[in-house]
């Protein structure tokens, strides 16, 4: 015990001094930070403010107003290029440049949100390993967070590769714009390189260190390199955040685009919160679809019943990671967009009401299918399970209440059609359909999905059990009236919303987030307290689940893949003909909105592309398999892995 | 209790044959009405209703050796939403709409078929018989899809191969962004930040709280709230502005909006698409006060890009109207309709 205590306090102090000395550059680099870097202006100073610098009206600085913190600086760049639609701002090959960057962008985002994701399982499942108590699931969970960081290395290099393409097509197509976003961002652009290479050092050692670091104290040190690595990871993540924050809602610059010295206001603006928290997680559940896609794939293509039982739990584990990161994405999104509209009026209206639309109704279809993937995966694992037949029955109702959530969720509210549809409908809203359109109804529709996702979730985990505490009865019904009113709560509320101002209104989803988050966290922890010393009405039986499963794994990827891809188009093209926003204005031949069905199509090729190329990447995993995935037995009796929720 | 379940099947069932006789024409169609104002409720009642009743009859056939195959449970259940989306909701919804939706129940049938092992091996047991030609029968329905999906497949080609007289669909938007600011009578109004100089409390202050409080009752019935009658001589203030809103409006913009703000006036129907309805709870009710002021003000031809394809032809009523006018006329609307302007804070 004591030994123990002592290696916990030996790898805190070396996680300590790791971190302290990865972000040595950071801290260095303050100083010159709170300075402002000097002069950011792309490059340099303009030739007649260079010259005054040696006569005494050097003296007089002049000062700008900061266009969003509406503070005085004093200006210390030049204004943002005023381009024109000529080879010199915008040198293009007999093709729309724009789409080549949206390639090189989205390719270079795919791979960039899987390796930043992936170490952050890691370091969750193999912290899980350590603590296990049982020695086969502690190896099983191991093995298991190997064979994650092993897929996401390969694609670590990718990434790297493909931000090498991104910037060579920005400086190639866009130097105008990208010399003026550097100018800007000149620090932050190094800070983020030095980080890169400090990933790259410490995702290698990370890997080649796994065998030798698996026993006693270096095993608690390997563990604490994965949080040094997940914190340079999101640190990266939220520095390129601050390039598309600042490109949507400028601040830090004057109205001409004048940086005013303060790189933590251009850093800091008004969307690059909400951006940092929407990406985190929305890469979490994109990492988990990924590695639940590719033990599908493992699991299709296995020839032996070890196989399959090691890919099926794998499946299982990056499945529950991912949708456990799914299930605050709706909330961190609709955060977003309250702060888009608390920004900009008509960037909002752009976004929900007006241009981009119906992007958000595919969107919502995307959401959909997610929960409804993930719901009939687990629905399908519960075959597994000798004992959940007794929930199974009920399938029909939550398939219900799901379709009917969902359909409420897609409903758009200016409908296609024809012009004789119009007449013999009588307006562009339907007086029925139409109620479904707007926001109060659409929150009580995903609120009703994740809810109903919850009580799959605790289905499953007690499919092969039944609570032994004297309580249970009581239990039971408890669960069922928490549940019963979370659902009265939420559809309430929705009908209630048509009744009170819009700004009362939009208050109202924070009871409803409170109620589905309360079904989670409550009754998730009730649910595992009335488990204990449960009586087990057999194993999970891994590898024996159907293989339509594995087929809602990905599907649930692929839901992913794509709706990453549409909200990055949707959240770019509503800049709508700003580089940056209302400071910088695209004059090149492409500064129109695409059609949606061109942005569909442009979309699918991006993640069929990503798709083909991440296979390959699976298939380079396989090669490096050199001998069985799983030493442990096929069924664990009495152990459960528990989804990454509990 | 089985008394109960039989009872709850025989009314489920009675309702289900008034349900197809509605859709058959035997009797009218809105015989069994949506009532206004509850509909969207209703209709999800409605549909719970029926997945229950369904439960329940499948249930009792089983228990007295009568059980209905799941294939045949899975394909009627899906053919009777697909009846109801057509023809119990009025007014008939948009092909598009019912696609989605019907997609959508399909995918749904097959997740409640196929959610356990056991019902998808009964659910494909018809399939694979006829797939398996396991008795003469079978073997006969074969041949015969061997033949008619063919068939179906080329009538679907050729029929999308025929010339199309429909005019086109377009996706219009109905509430483009609006600007940051608009100029109207040579006074700029940013449109984040303005407020409807006639939205005041009787010390003549901006206050919307005051002046929610006197608009018409939510209901449908639109009543006037107990002492907040604009057409009252004594009326003052805020309710004085909404009557005289209400006049502008009825000079000016009822021909088209209609008498009850529902875009079904006079001239409505002379329009494609018809005029906007601001009972909806997706117009008023969504937008900011000054949204309004500028749709008003600079009609369909002051829309912006993006609100392709500009499908509008209201007059911009800045070159009718006075700015003070057009203020008054929003605040009405707001008053008539029983919404709340939407605001940031």
């Amino acid at each position: 015990m004591g030994g123990l205590t002592r290696n916990k306090t030996l790898s805190i102090m070396a996680l300590g001094a790791m971190i302290g000395l990865l972000l040595l550059p950071i801290v260095v680099s303050m100083p010159a930070l709170a300075g402002g870097g000097g002069t950011p202006a792309a490059g340099g100073p303009p030739p007649d403010v260079a010259k005054k610098a040696d006569t005494p009206e050097a003296a007089k600085v002049e000062k700008g107003r900061d266009v969003y913190y509406k503070t005085e600086g004093i200006v210390s760049g030049a204004p943002a290029p005023k381009t024109a639609d000529n080879p010199q701002f915008y040198p293009r090959y007999n093709f729309e440049s724009r789409v080549l960057l949206w390639f090189a962008n989205q390719q270079h985002l795919y791979y960039g949100s899987f390796v930043l994701a992936v170490p952050i399982f890691c370091m969750i499942i193999e912290f899980m390993g350590i603590i296990s108590k049982d020695k086969a699931m502690a190896k099983k969970y191991d093995q298991l967070a190997y064979d994650f960081i092993k897929i996401s290395l390969t694609a670590y290099s990718l990434t790297a590769i493909l931000g090498g393409i991104l910037i060579f097509t920005f400086l190639t197509l866009y130097p105008a714009f990208f010399g003026y976003l550097s100018s800007i961002f000149r620090p932050v652009m190094h800070i983020y390189a030095l980080l890169f290479v400090a990933e790259s050092g410490t995702i290698y050692i990370y890997y080649y260190g796994w065998d030798r670091m698996k026993e006693g104290l270096l095993k608690w040190i390997h563990v604490s390199m994965s949080v040094v690595l997940n914190v340079i990871g999101t640190t990266l993540m939220f520095l390129a955040n601050s390039w598309i924050g600042f490109m949507m809602s400028p601040a830090g610059v004057d109205e001409q685009g004048r940086y005013l010295g303060n790189i933590w206001h251009s850093i800091h603006t008004a969307l690059w919160n909400p951006l940092n928290v929407h990406r985190l997680l929305g890469n979490m559940a994109f990492g988990g679809g990924v590695v639940a896609a590719y033990a599908a794939y493992r699991f299709l293509a296995s020839k032996t019943d070890e196989e399959r039982a090691h890919y099926d739990w794998m499946g299982y584990i990056a499945m529950a990671i991912g949708v456990a990161f799914l299930i605050p994405l709706p909330f961190a999104g609709y955060w977003l967009m309250r702060e888009v509209y608390a920004y900009r009026q008509q960037m909002g209206i752009t976004l929900m009401g007006g241009l981009l639309a119906w992007l958000f109704i595919i969107q919502a279809t995307m959401i959909g299918i997610l929960f409804l993937s993930a719901n009939y995966y687990l629905w399908q694992a519960m075959g597994r399970m000798r004992g959940a037949e007794k929930y199974q029955r009920y399938i029909k109702y939550m398939v219900f209440v799901l379709v009917c959530g969902f359909l409420i969720f897609i409903t758009p509210h200016t409908m296609v059609m024809t012009p004789t549809e119009l007449k013999a409908m009588g307006g562009q809203q339907h007086p029925v359909l139409g109620n479904y359109g707007v926001m109060s109804a659409k929150n009580g529709g995903i609120n009703v999905i994740i809810t109903t996702t919850v009580l799959s979730f605790i289905w499953y985990a007690r499919g092969n059990k039944v609570p032994m505490v004297s309580w249970a009865r009581f239990g039971n019904i408890f669960m069922g009236c928490f549940f019963g009113m979370a659902y009265i709560n939420i559809i309430w509320l929705a009908i209630y919303g048509y009744y009170i101002p819009a700004n009362v209104r939009v208050g109202l989803s924070v009871p409803q987030v409170a109620t589905t988050l309360s079904c989670l966290f409550f009754m998730t922890a009730l649910n595992l307290v009335m488990l204990k010393g449960a009586k087990h009405s057999g194993a999970i039986e891994w590898g024996k689940i159907s293989v339509r499963s594995q087929y809602a794994l990905i599907m649930l990827a692929t839901a992913f893949t794509w709706m990453m891809g549409l909200m990055g188009y949707i959240r770019s093209s509503v800049r709508l003909f700003w580089h940056v926003n209302e400071i910088m204005r695209d004059n090149s031949p492409w500064a129109y909105t695409h059609t949606t069905g061109f942005a569909a199509n442009m979309i699918s090729f991006n993640v069929l592309f990503f798709w083909l190329t991440i296979l390959f990447v699976f298939f380079l995993a396989t090669l490096g398999v050199k001998k069985a995935p799983v030493e442990a037995k096929v069924t664990v009796p009495g152990r459960v892995p528990e989804p990454a929720t509990h | 209790m089985k008394l109960i379940l039989w009872a709850g099947a025989i009314v489920g069932a009675i309702a289900l044959v008034v349900l197809l006789v509605m859709v058959g024409g035997l009797l009218p169609p809105q015989t069994i009405k949506l009532v206004e104002g509850y509909m969207p409720m209703q209709l999800l009642a409605e549909l719970a209703f029926f997945v229950g009743v369904f439960a329940l009859i499948s249930y009792l056939l089983k228990q007295n050796g009568l059980g209905i195959p799941r294939f045949w449970q899975g394909l009627s259940f899906w053919i009777f939403i697909l009846l109801y989306l057509t023809y119990r909701i009025y007014p008939p919804i948009p092909f598009s709409v019912r696609a989605l939706f019907g997609t959508v129940a399909m995918v749904g049938v097959f997740m409640w078929v196929s959610g356990a092992e056991e019902d998808w091996k009964e659910f494909k047991k018809p399939i694979l018989n006829v797939l398996d030609a396991v008795t003469p029968f079978h073997k006969a329905l074969r041949t015969f899809y061997l033949i008619a999906i063919p068939i179906i497949l080329w009538g679907f080609s050729y029929n999308s191969f025929l010339p199309n007289l429909d005019e086109p669909i377009e996706l219009r938007t109905v509430h483009p962004a609006p600007p940051a600011s608009t100029k109207v009578h040579g006074k700029t109004f940013v449109l984040q930040t303005s407020s409807n100089p006639y939205r005041v409390s009787p010390e003549g202050k901006y206050d919307q709280e005051y002046t929610n409080t006197l608009i018409t009752e939510q209901s449908m019935g639109r009543l006037l709230k107990p002492d907040a009658n604009p057409w009252d001589p004594k009326a003052e203030g805020y309710l004085k502005f909404v009557r005289e809103g209400g006049e502008i409006f009825f000079q000016n913009c009822h021909f088209c909006h209609g008498d009850n703000l529902n875009g079904r006036g006079l001239h409505a129907f002379a329009f494609n698409p018809i005029p906007a309805n601001f009972t909806d709870p997706g117009t008023l009710a969504q937008l900011q006060e000054t949204f309004v002021f500028w749709r008003v003000a600079k009609g369909g031809i002051g829309l912006p890009r993006e609100a392709f394809p500009w499908a509008s032809v209201m007059p911009p009523w800045e070159q009718h109207l006075t700015t003070d006018e057009i203020w008054k006329v929003v605040l009405f609307e707001y008053w008539h309709t029983g919404y709340y302007p939407r605001t940031w804070d």
